[in-house]
């Protein structure tokens, strides 16, 4: 396969038979859309493509910069093909909720903009919010922007209307599937994939999938979110599920452990909300019916969304000279010594605050070993001789007498700390210095 | 699907104020005798609220004060109480809310004057040594004049800092009138150089109209760069003040405040019966079916709001130098200067107002929307109603104020009341000593503006007096 650029991936991705030892369904053939295999990672490629490219010729002649309201998959694409044509690419949030997707996005080179939060001190007469005003600012002619506007822009279902449902149709030899379940997002994946498949089959039933109002799941709106979808039209939809992050971590994990398949969370919510649905219907059959869902991205950008919400995933074990283990009694013993014998001490002075701090006032001589770097040492045993006095100190005399306990406790005896800590020290005017 | 059942907003009421409501005798002989409206403060229960930040400070090892943000309400039964415990201070806003703070007891040093200030009000504060909180270079440069002028001594100034500068992610905030742009902090230095005779620097401060944490992150790491920058010059800055805006939890329910917003919604999409007065959307607006705009509310159910919130700020990461903004606080050894205003008056008013009428789905009120104004700020939370009927007649209303003005709604929503109140018996807007109050309260069309009493616990029992006649000294005190 040769191709002349990465877009030319975009599309044709797989139909993956879900094993039934897995589901667990004895009438239905279950299908997952393999959308996480476009090259950007996700089906919103297919809709970053659609919606960019009427705009492309026009964008570059002016130099204008690309924008989306987008958190997530959306951005990633689009700023992957501005990218490819030289132009700029800038996604304006409400809050990211992901920390990787951040990251993710400053490496592609995008710019961010995270619109302010709700006034403490609210003046109802201020009704133009800050997203309204955006959109007005972009809409200006000679903004500088052009502005793809997933939520509201109709090539976005074409997309998957042209795309992402024929395809489907396709991989099932010329037939629809019975069912077909996907997260409601912009609602354009939905939306397309549906008129599609009912053009082909008007029976098609097609459940939707939304989040509960308190939840949160990346790249699916709650219930009350979606009525701010352009794109969404609740006729689409037979039925409108609500999916718990619970439920969506628990479908990634089947899709990521059993079936082969590094899922999000979308794809996991959307897998679940399939079986919850399916699996009902499946005892009352009497011929067999076919059900696809659409995983729409991988994993890797959710880990710490999982490691809030699912800590036990990532048990590690425990590790040596680990000061969490004091006991109070230990920590209460911990040898310390007050600021006049401090002024005294003959030997090493340990700062334990943060490099930031320790350069603006610290103790004359001392060095600075910020906690956390202290902490990572001790994990690898006694960083000083036995024979090196060693005076701990930090802000209140508190952490430096956990250290001064655990250093005790690893065989140190000449480990002191200082009691009160550099306030103490500080305000019995003890001299401080920068240097 | 439209949800049919009442749409209550309980409102969340702590034991003290649950049991000054449960007195409906004493509540009833209050409006009898001194008319509706009638404003109740409750100064027993700021001790615990002064206490609630006080722990957060323990618990993060930080110093500092904490001053009460006086406009929030202009009680001196409140401020006089908070006098009376030990460490809490007063922020001032305007000449006379200085005026009532030092006559209240509290001593220069445990006042800041804050906000837009008059000649005048340069003048007192000088004069008696507080704290200036300075907005711009040009009140340094006045206050300088003023006190070289009249031979004041050399006074303690904080500079308010704005417009911080974020890394990587842009972080937008709303452009505020206050404050000197952090990028022109030389300047500023400069300035207090040249003044080092009147001015004696002891901080910088920020405060931010925003409920997101994230942007004050970014304002408060700005605001150690700009005391490092003061060090560096040889200043002696000591503290670092970062405003108010700690946030109160008004609601009991989670769920009732999630099924209204929701049920808002669809009635503005036409899906339901409208909730409110000619179809208002509290910002939400129908276009072709899509439902645009913001909901301009108050997050009335707020689980992490007061201490707690400070608590989250202090724990948040600063953007730069990747580590808790309070270790960094502690670590820089600044005390934290606070100023919360409605967070340190939770729980602490009530306001009374009698029923005029009931017909059909109208209460009307003698009193109006800006005796309790609610509204005005964005804040959804039902009255309780205070009757000797207790059948079971839950009915929705609309609650109408006495101005002759169309717009004199006491809120434009529709209000569920699990009992229907008669003419003669009280409505109890609770929780409404921090803003909803006295803040805007006028006398227009001769209306009066209700009086306030303080009502405190004597002797096992709910005693009051006039707000201005209460001093923490009630005669039987040492008897309860």
């Amino acid at each position: 396969m040769r191709y002349d650029d990465m877009t030319e991936a975009i599309g044709n991705t797989p139909l993956v038979r879900i094993d039934p030892a897995v589901h667990g369904l004895r009438n239905i053939d279950l299908y997952a859309k393999m959308e996480l295999l476009n090259p950007f990672g996700s089906l919103k490629d297919r809709a970053a493509l659609a919606m960019l490219r009427p705009l492309l010729d026009g964008a570059v002649r002016r130099g204008d910069t690309v924008v989306e309201l987008s958190s997530g998959n959306t951005a990633k694409a689009l700023a992957m093909l501005a990218g490819m044509h030289g132009l700029p690419f800038k996604s304006v949030t409400n809050r990211m909720k992901v920390p990787e997707v951040k990251d993710l996005l400053l490496l592609l080179g995008a710019e961010i903009e995270e619109l302010p939060g709700q006034a403490e001190c609210l003046d109802p007469t201020d009704t133009e919010d800050p997203l309204t005003r955006m959109h007005q600012a972009l809409a200006a002619d000679g903004s500088g922007y052009v502005h793809t506007d997933q939520y509201f822009n109709d090539d976005n279902v074409e997309a998957h209307f042209g795309g992402t449902g024929p395809e489907i149709v396709k991989d099932l030899d010329g037939r629809a599937p019975d069912y077909f379940i996907a997260c409601v997002g912009t609602a354009g994946s939905s939306t397309g994939v549906a008129r599609a498949l009912r053009q082909h089959d008007p029976d098609v039933r097609v459940i939707g999938l939304v989040a509960q109002k308190s939840d949160f799941i990346p790249g699916i709106r709650t219930i009350d979110e979606v009525h701010e979808v352009g794109l969404f039209d609740p006729g689409v939809y037979d039925d409108l599920e609500t999916i718990s992050a619970d439920e969506a971590i628990d479908g990634m994990l089947t899709l990521i452990r059993r079936c082969g398949t590094p899922a999000g969370p979308t794809g996991g919510g959307a897998y679940q909300g399939a079986i919850r649905h399916l699996r009902e219907l499946d005892a009352t059959l009497g011929e067999r019916r076919t059900a696809v869902f659409i995983v729409c991205d991988r994993m890797e950008s959710y880990l710490s969304y999982l490691r809030e919400r699912r800590p036990t995933l990532f048990g590690r074990p425990a590790r040596r000279h680990d000061h969490r283990t004091l006991t109070a009694a230990e920590v209460a013993a911990a040898p310390a010594i007050d600021v006049p014998e401090a002024q005294r001490w003959p030997g090493l002075v340990v700062d334990l605050r943060s490099p930031y701090a320790f350069q603006a006032q610290h103790i004359a001589g001392s060095i600075n070993i910020v906690d956390e770097v202290f902490d990572e040492l001790l994990h690898g045993g006694l960083p000083f001789s036995r024979r090196q006095p060693v005076l701990l100190v930090c802000p209140v005399g508190e952490k430096s007498a956990r250290y001064a306990a655990l250093l005790s406790r690893m065989g140190h005896p000449y480990v002191r700390s200082l009691a009160g800590g550099v306030i103490a020290w500080r305000d019995a005017g003890a001299p401080l210095v920068r240097d | 699907m439209p949800d049919l059942n009442p749409l209550y907003l309980t409102p969340r009421i702590e034991p003290v104020a649950r049991s000054v409501l449960d007195d409906s005798e004493l509540l009833r002989q209050l409006v009898d005798g001194l008319g509706s409206p009638l404003n109740i403060v409750l100064p027993d229960l700021l001790e615990a609220n002064v206490e609630a930040f006080r722990e957060s400070y323990r618990h993060h090892r930080l110093r500092g004060r904490v001053y009460f943000a006086h406009k929030a309400n202009r009680s001196a039964a409140l401020l006089r109480r908070l006098a009376a415990i030990g460490d809490a201070g007063a922020d001032v806003a305007s000449l006379a809310e200085l005026q009532h703070a030092l006559g209240a007891g509290f001593g220069p040093e445990r006042i800041m004057a804050t906000g837009p200030k008059s000649r005048e009000f340069l003048w007192l504060a000088a004069r008696t040594g507080v704290i200036v909180n300075a907005d711009s270079l040009g009140e340094l440069t006045d206050l300088a004049a003023l006190v070289a002028e009249h031979r004041l001594p050399r006074v303690r100034v904080m500079v308010r800092l704005s417009e911080f500068a974020s890394q990587g992610v842009q972080v937008i905030s709303r452009r505020s009138r206050f404050g000197v742009p952090a990028g022109g902090l030389g300047e500023v230095l400069d300035l207090l150089e040249k003044h080092r005779e009147e001015l004696e620097p002891v901080g910088v401060a920020y405060h931010l109209d925003t409920i997101g944490w994230p942007e004050k992150a970014i304002a408060l790491e700005g605001c150690l760069a700009a005391l490092e920058e003061c060090r560096s010059r040889g200043l002696e800055v000591r503290s670092v003040d970062i405003g108010g805006g700690f946030g109160v939890n008004y609601l009991a329910d989670g769920a009732q405040w999630e099924r209204y917003t929701s049920e808002l919604a669809q009635a503005v999409l036409g899906r339901r019966e409208p909730m409110t007065w000619n179809g208002h959307g509290y910002g939400l607006r129908n276009e072709a079916g899509t439902l645009r705009g913001v909901l301009g509310l108050y997050p009335s159910y707020r689980p992490v709001s007061g201490p707690g919130y400070l608590d989250q700020l202090l724990e948040a990461h600063a953007p730069g130098l990747r580590r808790p903004l309070g270790s960094l606080l502690l670590d820089t050894m600044y005390d934290l200067d606070i100023e919360p205003g409605r967070a340190l008056l939770d729980q602490c008013g009530i306001v009374l107002a009698r029923v005029l009428e009931v017909r059909d789905s109208v209460i009307r009120l003698d009193c109006n929307a800006r005796d309790v104004s609610l509204e005005e700020h964005g804040v959804l939370m039902d009255p309780l109603v205070i009757t000797a009927d207790k059948s079971d007649t839950a009915k929705a209303f609309y609650l109408f104020g006495n101005l002759c003005l169309e717009a004199d709604l006491i809120t434009r929503r529709q209000v569920f009341l699990p009992t229907t109140p008669r003419a003669g018996d009280l409505l109890a807007f609770v929780n409404t000593a921090g803003y909803f109050m006295d803040f805007s309260a006028t006398q227009a069309l001769h209306q009066p503006i209700g009086r306030k009493v303080a009502v405190y616990r004597d002797g096992g029992a709910w005693r009051w007096c006039l707000d201005e006649q209460y001093w923490p000294v009630h005669p039987r005190a040492e008897e309860s």
